[in-house]
């Protein structure tokens, strides 16, 4: 493992500081070289950057099968729109609040089922998401606004400038993904980074170099699900309305879907599933009926040929390589 | 990490160049845009607002267009997700259209709306039932259906009264629009004095109601009111039936649908009610009959609901107002639709839109399936 200021000498080293400033520059000036539409797609392709890098850490680095993602977006949503439509806390001032609520019920609901494995694990986060949906739709404590959903969310004010433009909420969700992803980078080699990876690659060893497993694996789920929150946060005050449909089975399918199709643990997987999760379906719109036809078989396709997912970590692609030469059946359970 | 930053500005470039490849605009013909879920889970509902606003534009543009200029009807798929229903409504507002209708659902329609009254476009909801869409002072937002609210009282109103049932059972399936109207009748049912015995949901597509309907037996009520849509109508009137629940069957106007009462089979249907606009066949209007008559010639089925009439509607009250005002200029056309319009003949019923741009009035009716399996009008 390379000291910190080592990867920190790298990520800022001459070739590289090139790239990563014209990286910069591009996503700063992409609202002025297009349209409104894009603008929001780009915006959304941000979102679900953050969606998918807070599942990745919960699927990627700690290796725990979470198909009810949607749940924990949802905490953060309804906590902004309630407290925000009810007592008028300003939008901005609920990001914090909104990451722990859901990091809070995440840790709820969590602390029963981490001994699970796997499918099962898998099965029982579906249950869950699909009980806070249900729960969400029959207006629990009149708070919800049942199927209806919430309305007249406010728009949030940074430094007295009242977000409300596409514009406005790109660079906002654009400046999150780019702290996050440095947090990303950062949390990945950390002590708690690597006893996920530990953890995710067998939980009795890790036990046996004085890892709390269960407290390693609730921390991801918490951790998780506090970004989960935050995005939700966004979702909210770009929206103004939530509704319990938008936080379905089928959304957690897409976050899911966006880490494992850029493969588990990847940062860069991450953004290159969420650009094949988000961008790539609305580039086909003008396809009309055959757009998700294409966007399926480009799925199917993909599983066929890259398992391993379109960017795998360094980490999964030594692991894929090795199980072909020698093991063919040790690591089954996680590709 | 260097392939990394190299990999996303080949892929920030690409997006830029698509988005430039994106941008046109040469407005000879005159755009408006249908927004509706024409795949995913409401594709039937989708579809309807296309066919139907396709059809008539054809029809006016045979004609020579409006005031001499053609319509392009430019389709947006949101599947009901809101969030693609921003991104529908970004890319309409791109293209340069002067009016929308659309979108189905109300969470979808919400954020549309703001995007449409921001850039100054006409936007018509043929369904969107939430009350807090016009309370949001948008002077270009109108929806050619009722509120929830309406047709909760003429039902409430109707089981009390001319059926004389007291005890009432409620069934919805937790969908927005049947959810919303369970509600009000049920606020209604209690304000009248009658007793809701029964309040539940079915899921929609399931085949098989005995649990819920088991318990629903033994609450013995004189009236069962059905919010949801027709194909579990039909299939809860028939296991109803078939357990000997003898309870008059009351449903919503999502049930005004032939395929009701063929899944319920006639002699389990014959008797059962329905609250709804008034069916077309019954308006005198000519352009009720030929919208149905051109409809099913042209795509050989029965339009697939209610909503697929109003999305007509709401498209026919686009097209009056521009032909009326001269103008695709949105101020123009709303004060025309606010102020100017009285009782324009629509395909549900006279359209008036009050200050907010609801719909003014009650056209509900009830009507009874008779013998030969045919809706007609309820009467005592």
């Amino acid at each position: 493992m390379k000291p910190l200021w080592h990867k920190l000498t790298e990520m800022i080293g001459r070739t590289q500081k090139v790239w990563y400033v014209a990286l910069l520059i591009l996503v700063l000036v992409f609202p002025g070289m297009t349209t409104s539409y894009w603008t929001d797609v780009a915006f959304f392709f941000g979102l679900y950057i953050l969606l998918g890098l807070s599942l990745n850490i919960i699927v990627g680095y700690a290796g725990l099968f979470n198909l009810g993602h949607a749940a924990f977006y949802a905490v953060g949503a309804y906590t902004t729109a309630i407290l925000n439509t009810v007592l008028g806390i300003p939008v901005l001032y609920l990001l914090p609040i909104s990451a722990l609520a859901a990091a809070f019920f995440a840790y709820l609901i969590t602390k029963p089922i981490l001994h699970l494995r796997g499918d099962y694990l898998a099965i029982v986060t579906i249950g869950f998401a699909e009980i806070v949906r249900i729960s969400l739709i029959n207006n629990i404590g009149g708070l919800t606004g049942g199927p209806n959903g919430l309305l007249g969310i406010s728009r949030p004010e940074l430094f007295g400038m009242r977000l409300y433009t596409p514009t406005h909420f790109y660079y906002l969700v654009w400046f999150l993904v780019i702290m996050v992803i440095l947090a990303m980078v950062r949390l990945e080699d950390s002590r708690l980074g690597r006893a996920w990876n530990y953890v995710r690659e067998d939980e009795l060893a890790a036990e046996a170099m004085g890892i709390d497993a269960t407290r390693t694996k609730m921390l991801a789920f918490v951790v998780g699900s506090a970004l989960a929150g935050v995005a939700g946060n966004i979702y909210a005050a770009k929206m103004t309305m939530i509704a319990p449909e938008s936080f379905g089975f089928w959304e957690s399918v897409v976050i899911f879907s966006i880490v494992i199709l850029g493969g588990m643990g990847s940062i860069p997987g991450v953004v290159v599933g969420a650009f094949g999760m988000v961008v790539w379906p609305e580039i086909f719109r003008g396809f009309a009926e055959a757009r998700m036809l294409i966007f399926g078989a480009a799925m199917v396709l993909m599983m066929l040929f890259r398992p391993q997912g379109l960017w795998p970590s360094p980490r999964a692609r030594r692991a894929m390589e090795s199980q072909k030469k020698s093991r063919p059946s040790a690591k089954a359970g996680t590709a | 990490m260097k392939k990394f930053a190299l990999v996303m500005l080949v892929l920030v470039m690409a997006f830029a160049v698509t988005a430039c490849g994106s941008k046109d605009d040469a407005a000879d013909p005159i755009k408006i845009g249908v927004q509706g879920p024409i795949s995913g889970q409401w594709a039937l509902e989708g579809t309807g607002f296309v066919r139907a606003v396709t059809m008539l534009a054809e029809e006016i543009n045979a004609d020579g267009g409006i005031n001499g200029r053609e319509i392009q009807i430019i389709q947006g798929d949101d599947k009901g997700d809101p969030k693609e229903a921003t991104l529908v409504a970004q890319r309409l507002v791109n293209q340069g259209v002067v009016a929308v209708v659309g979108a189905y659902n109300s969470t979808a329609t919400e954020p549309a709306s703001a995007i449409y009254n921001e850039a100054g476009v006409l936007h018509v909801t043929p369904s969107s039932t939430a009350t807090g869409l016009t309370e949001k002072g948008y002077d270009q937002f109108f929806r050619t259906c009722f509120l929830d609210d309406r047709q909760g009282l003429f039902a409430a109103e109707f089981m009390t009264g001319t059926l004389g049932a007291k005890k009432i059972a409620l069934i919805h399936d937790n969908t927005t629009y049947a959810k919303g109207l369970a509600d009000w009748t049920k606020i209604y049912l209690e304000e009248l004095g009658a007793e809701v015995v029964f309040f539940d949901a079915i899921v929609p597509g399931e085949r098989e109601f005995g649990p819920t309907l088991t318990r629903l037996k033994n609450v013995n009520p004189d009236a069962i009111y059905f919010t949801g849509y027709f194909s579990e109508g039909g299939l809860l009137l028939k296991q109803a039936r078939d357990m000997g629940i003898t309870s008059t069957f009351v449903a919503g106007n999502a049930n005004n649908n032939a395929d009701f009462i063929e899944i319920a089979g006639i002699q389990n249907a014959k008797g059962a009610i329905i609250t709804t606009e008034p069916i077309p066949t019954d308006i005198d209007y000519p352009e009720a009959r030929k919208f149905i008559d051109d409809y099913q010639a042209r795509y050989g089925e029965m339009p697939p609901s209610i909503w697929t009439l109003s999305a007509a509607d709401a498209f026919r009250v686009v097209v009056e107002a521009i032909e009326k005002t001269q103008s695709t200029d949105k101020d123009k056309l709303a004060n025309y639709l606010h102020n100017t319009m009285k009782d324009f003949p629509g395909i549900t019923g006279p359209i008036t839109f009050d200050e907010k741009g609801d719909r003014l009035g009650t056209v509900h009716r009830a009507y009874i399936v008779n013998e030969k399996g045919e809706f007609v009008p309820y009467s005592n």
